[in-house]
C-alpha cells in the first residue's frame, strides 16, 4: 500500500474519530448513589435543550474524582466530600475541584424483610461490620450468622458509612462486597442474615430500612441533621461550572431539578 | 431571594481566609438563620458544605503553591525488581549437552515526567540493561527487548540505559501527540508481536473519544523509525495504526477489541538490529546475520472479554475472569507460508494485584510462524523471542503489600518443526521467581 494512501486513511479515520467532538457534551461520571438523580434529571434536560449531550456514567465516587483530577470528565458525581489526598493530587494537575451540592440522601442500614430487628444503634452497626458481633442472637434475634454486605473502595457510600458509623475502622474480611447501591439491597433481600447499607433513594419492599439510635432515616430527619447517617450529595467540577455543565447543575438546582431529586427517593434542598 | 443573598454574604465574610477550625461556628450561624426563617435547611446544608468545601480546597491549593515550582511541574516513578531465573532445555541432538542456566537479576527502572507549559510534558526514564553491543558480547544479545542486570561479572558496575525519553503535546483532551523514544501506544491483550520492554522511537497520535457511558473508541497510529537511514539506502521504517473500541455491556462484563495494521517497509535486504535469524533471510539457516527476504504487513485483530464475579450465582467467590485472543497475519503477497500466528489466553483472579493476599493467574498459548512478524519484536522470554515457534506461558502474581508483589512465570516453548534447515533444538523452559517494587 502506497505510503500517501495511508496518510489519507489516517486522516479519514482521525476526521471520523474528532469530528463529532465539536458537538457541545459533557461526561458526568462517578457516584452509582448519585447516578439515578444524574441521568434522569440528563434525560430531562437534553429533551428540553436541543443539541446537549450529556454521557452519564457510574464506577463510584472515587472514580468520578479521580476522573475529574485527570481532567476526563466534566462533572464527578460523589456521595461523599473530597479527601485531602485527591486535593493534593488536584493541586499538582491544576483543577480546582468546586464542590456543587445537589441533595442531601440517608445511609440507610437495611436487613431482610423477615429480619425481626426494627431498630439498631450506631455502635452496634459498627460491632457487626467490625466482626464483634457475629449472630443475630446477640442482638435478641434468632440463632443465624450475620452476613456482612458491604461496598467497594471506589464506593462514596463506602466511605461516608466508614466515616459515620465505623469511625475509620475497617470492615470484617469475609464481607460480601457489592460494586453499587443495587447490587447491596439485591444481595440483601435474598439474603435472609444479611444486612447492608444503601442511599435512601434504594430502599423498597423488598428490604426493611432500621432505625438508628431511635431515628427513622426520612428526608424529614436527614435535611434537619437528626438522622445520624445523613450526607450531602456533590457534583464537583474543575472550578466554578461554565457551559453546558452550569446549564446542567443550574438545572438540576431549579424546582423541576429538585423535583427529579424527590421523585428519586432523595432529599431535595428546596 | 435577599435573605438568601444576606446569608451567602455573611457566611462569605466568615469563611474568607478562615482555616477549617472554624468550621463550627459556620454550622452555629446557619442554624440561626434557619431558626429565624431566612434560609430553609435545605439551603444552609448547602451553604455550609459548599462553603467548607471551598475552604478546604483554597488551603490545598495554598500548599501546594507554595513549593519550588519545579517540583510542582515533576513527578517521578520507578520500580524495582529481584529476580530468579532458571533456563533449561535439553540437548539438541545427540552428542550434544542439555543447557541449563541458573541466574540471579535485577532490574531498576526510574522515569521523570516533567509538565513544560499547559500543553507540553516531556518524559524521560532510565533503566538497567545493555546498551551497547561489544566485540567481547554475543551480537545477538537484544537491547531493545531486556532490561534486566544479571548478578555477577566480578561485581562490576552495571550499565544504565536511556529506556524512553520523550516530548508530549496535549492538542485537545481527545487527542495527544507524542515523539521520540516513548512507551508503547499500541494496545495487545497478551504479548504475542511486542515485547513489553519494546519503546519504539518515532511519533505517534493518540486519539480517545467516549461515545456515551457505555462505549468509548481510541486509536492510535505512528510512524516508527528502526534502524537510520544511512544515505545510501532507505530507513527501516514501521507505519503503524490501530483502532478499538471499548464496549461496556452491563457493571460485570467488559468488552475490549482492537484492529491493528503495521508496515515495515525498506526492511526487505536488510539485517536490523535485535534480528534473532528466524525470519527468512538470504543466508537460509538459522543464523542472526541474515538479509531479509520480505517486507512485512501485519493485520492483527485482538479482542478480551472480562467479567467481574462470573461465578456469583454459583456462590463461588472469584472477583474478576478475562479471556483474551488475538491472531496476526503477514498479508505481504511474497510471503506463502508460516506468515500467521495467534495467542489465545485468560486471566482470574484480581483485576489487579494491589494489595497483601490479592492474586492472579494467567495463561496463554501462542504460535507465532517464522514470518509472521519481525523477529526483533516477540517476548525475548518466551523462547529467545523467536518467531516460527508454539509456546505454553503460566503466570501467578501475589500481592504481598501495597505497591510490591511476587510474581511466578513459567515458559515451555518449543520450535515448529520443519521451520529451520537446522538440527531442531529441543523445547525450552524458562521459570522465573520475581520480588517486584514500584514507587
Amino acid at each position: 500500500m502506497k505510503f500517501f494512501n495511508k496518510l489519507w486513511i489516517m486522516g479519514l479515520l482521525i476526521l471520523g474519530i474528532a469530528f463529532p467532538c465539536y458537538a457541545e457534551k459533557i461526561v458526568v461520571e462517578g457516584s452509582t448513589t448519585v447516578l439515578p438523580i444524574a441521568q434522569k434529571a440528563a434525560e430531562v434536560f437534553m429533551n428540553n435543550t436541543p443539541g446537549a449531550d450529556i454521557s452519564v456514567r457510574g464506577g463510584g465516587s472515587g472514580v468520578g474524582i479521580a476522573s475529574l483530577l485527570d481532567k476526563a470528565c466534566d462533572i464527578a458525581d460523589s456521595s461523599r466530600a473530597i479527601k485531602d489526598t485527591e486535593l493534593d493530587k488536584a493541586a499538582a494537575n491544576g483543577v480546582s475541584p468546586k464542590a456543587n451540592v445537589i441533595a442531601m440522601d440517608g445511609i440507610c442500614v437495611i436487613v431482610h424483610p423477615s429480619n425481626n430487628t426494627d431498630a439498631l444503634t450506631k455502635k452496634q452497626i459498627k460491632n457487626i461490620y467490625t466482626g464483634a458481633i457475629s449472630n443475630w442472637k446477640q442482638l435478641g434475634g434468632p440463632d443465624e450468622k450475620i452476613v456482612v454486605i458491604s461496598r467497594d473502595s471506589s464506593s462514596g457510600t463506602f466511605e461516608a458509612f466508614g466515616v459515620l458509623v465505623l469511625d475509620g475502622a475497617k470492615v470484617r474480611s469475609d464481607a460480601l462486597l457489592q460494586a453499587s447501591n443495587q447490587a447491596v439491597a439485591s444481595t440483601v433481600a435474598s439474603t435472609p442474615g444479611g444486612i447492608g447499607y444503601v442511599g435512601l433513594g434504594y430502599v423498597t419492599s423488598s428490604v426493611k430500612a432500621v432505625d438508628v439510635d431511635g431515628i427513622k432515616g426520612s428526608k424529614e430527619t436527614v435535611l434537619t441533621n437528626r438522622y445520624p447517617i445523613g450526607r450531602p450529595l456533590f457534583m464537583y467540577t474543575d472550578g466554578a461550572p461554565k457551559g453546558l455543565a452550569k446549564q446542567f447543575i443550574d438545572f438540576i438546582l431549579s424546582p423541576e431539578g429538585q423535583k427529579i431529586v424527590d421523585e428519586e427517593g432523595f432529599v431535595a434542598l428546596k | 431571594m435577599r435573605k438568601f443573598l444576606t446569608a451567602i454574604i455573611l457566611v462569605g465574610i466568615m469563611a474568607l481566609g478562615v482555616s477549617y477550625s472554624y468550621a463550627g461556628e459556620i454550622d452555629l450561624l446557619l442554624q440561626k438563620l434557619v431558626d429565624k426563617g431566612v434560609l430553609t435547611p435545605g439551603e444552609a446544608q448547602q451553604i455550609g458544605t459548599e462553603t467548607k468545601e471551598q475552604v478546604k480546597q483554597e488551603i490545598a491549593a495554598g500548599k501546594y503553591s507554595s513549593l519550588p515550582q519545579w517540583v510542582q511541574n515533576t513527578k517521578i516513578k520507578g520500580d524495582f525488581r529481584l529476580r530468579y531465573q532458571d533456563d533449561y532445555a535439553k540437548a539438541a541432538a545427540p552428542g550434544t549437552k542439555q543447557s541449563n542456566q541458573q541466574r540471579a537479576r535485577f532490574r531498576l527502572r526510574l522515569g521523570l515526567e516533567s509538565k513544560v507549559n499547559d500543553k507540553i510534558m516531556v518524559g524521560v526514564g532510565l533503566a538497567t540493561g545493555l546498551n551497547t553491543l561489544t566485540a567481547t558480547q554475543n551480537a545477538n544479545k537484544d537491547t531493545s527487548r531486556s532490561t534486566n542486570q544479571t548478578f555477577g561479572q566480578g561485581f562490576g558496575k552495571s550499565p544504565i540505559s536511556l529506556d524512553y525519553a520523550f516530548a508530549q503535546y496535549t492538542a485537545a483532551p481527545w487527542a495527544t501527540i507524542i515523539g521520540g523514544k516513548f512507551k508503547n501506544t499500541l494496545w495487545e491483550p497478551g504479548d504475542l508481536i511486542w515485547d513489553t520492554d519494546i519503546n519504539p522511537v518515532g511519533a505517534s497520535l493518540k486519539l480517545n473519544k467516549n461515545i456515551n457511558s457505555n462505549v468509548s473508541l481510541f486509536m492510535s497510529t505512528g510512524i516508527l523509525t528502526i534502524m537510520e537511514d544511512t544515505g545510501n539506502t532507505s530507513a527501516p521504517t514501521m507505519f503503524t495504526i490501530q483502532p478499538g473500541a471499548n464496549f461496556k455491556v452491563n457493571d460485570a462484563i467488559n468488552i475490549k477489541g482492537a484492529v491493528s495494521y503495521y508496515q515495515a517497509f525498506s526492511v526487505k535486504g536488510r539485517t536490523l538490529d535485535g534480528n534473532v535469524g528466524t525470519n527468512s533471510h538470504t543466508e537460509g539457516t538459522f543464523t542472526a546475520t541474515g538479509h531479509l527476504l520480505y517486507d512485512y504487513s501485519n493485520i492483527t485483530p485482538a479482542v478480551e472479554v472480562s467479567f467481574k464475579e462470573p461465578f456469583k450465582a454459583l456462590g463461588v467467590d472469584l472477583p474478576y475472569l478475562a479471556l483474551f485472543g488475538e491472531y496476526v497475519q503477514n498479508i505481504n503477497s511474497s510471503v506463502k507460508s508460516d506468515n500467521t500466528g495467534y495467542m489465545l489466553g485468560f486471566k482470574v483472579g484480581a483485576e489487579k494485584v494491589e494489595n497483601f493476599g490479592d492474586w492472579q493467574f494467567r495463561y496463554n498459548y501462542a504460535m507465532l510462524g517464522k514470518d509472521a512478524v519481525l523477529d526483533i519484536l516477540p517476548d525475548s522470554d518466551r523462547y529467545g523471542g523467536k518467531t516460527g515457534i508454539r509456546s505454553h506461558e503460566g503466570m501467578f502474581d501475589l500481592g504481598l503489600g501495597k505497591n510490591t508483589w511476587l510474581g511466578f512465570d513459567y515458559y515451555y516453548g518449543w520450535q515448529i518443526p520443519g521451520n529451520f534447515n537446522v538440527t531442531q533444538s529441543k523445547p525450552a523452559q524458562v521459570f522465573q521467581l520475581d520480588w517486584n517494587m514500584k514507587f
